[in-house]
């Protein structure tokens, strides 16, 4: 197969970019645009007084604090749980095994809003509703099946000589982990981390019902901007500084995203 | 005896977890939707009431049907946009491949809540770049008041969010074709559409399995994005069987709500479920 620079796939690509980026274009330009009407300056001018006054409040900077928190403990519970489980997927044949991968995957398809008022009764009485575990944990729902799939099929990618030399050198499971299988499938994990601190960064229903009085997310901040007078340039400033951690995962897993979406029949 | 064990404990992790977040709660919405529920502590037998209440209400059947349609449309248009673009992607230079990748990316990273704010910053008809074109084009735009319009605007802006995923999951089958495949269909002169039919199409089918499910649920249930756009109007067109629920959980009607919410659980497993036995049975193998 050829790759090039053939003119037809680059009007193609040309596009793309334009449906893409439009709307992130419109709202970086909003994002520096004084949009209510303020003393000594007009509506419509450019400046940078919707970033300021995001620094200016204490709860647009706690809402990033955090989100941050809940995003990154989910990314470690689904690698946590995830790896060991997609090892066993990988190299471990057991009558249902399959079955119960697909069950898994399931549970990512079952929609947040049919779970939202039986979970939040149930983490209301273990003392988990305001807290960034709640939250890190009901992500899992939908992320772990996801992390498990994506390490599955790289896992799968790696040699089984691989586990058997290591056991022969007398590596126990725990150290093989460490010392091999991580280094070997690195790729992976950064991709499974990727789709989970996206799909956990961007999801409003769970992380809506389960912050009551505190520990508000910044989707939620994003939310309560919308009053009888909406600063649409401060929604749009927010939401600019809410892209930055997800671009920023897009470059680090730029070069494996297309990876580890196989499965084996 | 040892393997079982140790095959056991590399899943527990996930099963506790799984277990908590997922079974649970779904059993507890099970339990809900027999009951008729004033509050947590006042809750009485009903039986089937509610879904026989639901199953032959106008309201549920016009919000399932609306529901499947949507979810139609976005396959109809999604699925073949995606592979498309993905088939162009994998011919191009790798940095411009990766750089298309990455591009189709960024959309999945934004929070769903902000999706249907810039879009509807997008066709403002005053400070929207595409309301302003859309005006000077001449052509009445009004997603508030027509129904196809507010149809094609949520289209649209779902393909613009999803459309990544379609391309990411279709250009990691692509790529896993070795490139002798190829090699040897140029010597037999193969034709561009028998290099799809028999070369592409096969590798596409086992990971578009999955994407196709994914985009059906998550379009069927499709919640915060269009409830955004206009509320499930103009005069209902656009409520869609998850904003159906989300009224019953905001007016605090439970057993009602767990009742309706099962019943969506219900029409997911069923796809799901239909879905697998035809492409296994298709493969020839469990």
């Amino acid at each position: 197969m050829r790759t090039g620079f053939h003119p037809a796939r680059l009007l193609v690509l040309a596009m793309l970019a334009l449906f893409i980026l439009l709307p992130l274009v419109q709202t970086v330009v909003l994002s520096f645009l004084n949009t209510l009407p303020r003393d000594g300056l007009a509506e419509g001018t450019p400046s940078l007084i919707n970033y300021r006054n995001i620094f200016a409040s204490d709860d647009l900077r706690a809402s990033l604090v955090n989100s941050g928190v809940y995003v990154l403990l989910n990314v470690a519970l689904c690698l946590g749980a995830g790896l060991p489980a997609a090892y066993a997927f990988s190299r471990y044949r057991f009558t249902g095994d399959r079955h119960l991968l697909l069950a898994l995957l399931v549970f990512r398809m079952t929609p947040p809003v049919v779970l939202s008022l039986p979970i939040f009764i149930l983490f209301a009485q273990v003392g988990l509703v305001n807290s960034p575990i709640g939250i890190a944990l009901v992500h899992c729902l939908f992320n772990l099946p996801i992390a498990i799939w994506i390490l599955e099929s790289f896992i799968s990618a790696v040699p089984q000589e691989l586990d058997e030399t290591a056991f022969i050198d007398g590596h126990s499971l725990p150290s093989f982990f460490l010392r091999h299988l991580i280094p070997a499938i690195a790729p992976g994990i950064g991709v499974a981390a990727f789709f989970c601190f996206s799909f956990s960064w961007v999801e409003v229903v769970f992380a809506r019902i389960l912050t009551v009085t505190g520990g508000k997310p910044i989707t939620m901040a994003i939310n309560a901007l919308f009053t009888f007078q909406t600063d649409i340039g401060l929604v749009m400033a927010m939401t600019v500084i809410s892209l930055i951690p997800g671009v920023a995962m897009i470059w680090f897993v730029r070069n494996h995203i297309a990876r580890g979406f196989t499965i084996r029949a | 005896m040892r393997q079982a064990l140790t095959f056991g404990a590399l899943l527990l992790p996930a099963l506790v977890v799984m277990g908590f977040v997922a079974v649970l709660p779904l059993l507890a919405v099970f339990n809900y939707s027999f009951h008729d529920i004033f509050s947590l502590d006042q809750a009485y037998w009903i039986g089937l009431e509610w879904y026989q209440e639901i199953v032959t209400s106008d309201r549920f059947l016009s919000s399932l049907a609306r529901s499947l349609l949507f979810s139609g449309v976005i396959l109809a248009i999604q699925i073949p946009l995606g592979i498309a673009l993905a088939l162009v992607l994998v011919r191009l230079h790798p940095v411009l491949r990766t750089f298309g990748l990455m591009l189709v990316a960024l959309p999945l990273v934004v929070p769903w809540n902000m999706i249907p704010m810039i879009w509807l910053a997008l066709v403002n008809p005053d400070t929207g770049l595409a309301g302003r074109a859309i005006e000077g084009m001449g052509w009445a735009f009004d997603y508030k008041f027509t129904a196809l319009h507010t149809w094609a605007l949520i289209v649209v802006m779902d393909t613009w969010h999803w459309i990544g995923l379609v391309v990411i999951l279709a250009c990691a089958s692509l790529s896993a074709i070795p490139a002798p495949l190829y090699r040897a269909a140029a010597i037999d002169g193969a034709s561009r559409l028998a290099v799809f039919r028999h070369i592409e199409l096969p590798r596409l089918a086992g990971g578009l399995a999955i994407v196709l499910l994914l985009r059906f649920v998550d379009s069927f249930m499709i919640y915060t994005e269009a409830f955004a756009i206009n509320a499930g109007g103009p005069n209902a067109a656009t409520t869609f069987l998850s904003l159906d629920l989300g009224e019953d959980i905001k007016a605090y009607s439970y057993g009602s709500a767990a009742a309706r919410a099962m019943l969506s659980f219900l029409v997911v497993v069923t796809v799901v479920w239909a879905f697998v036995k035809i492409t296994t049975r298709d493969r020839g193998q469990a």
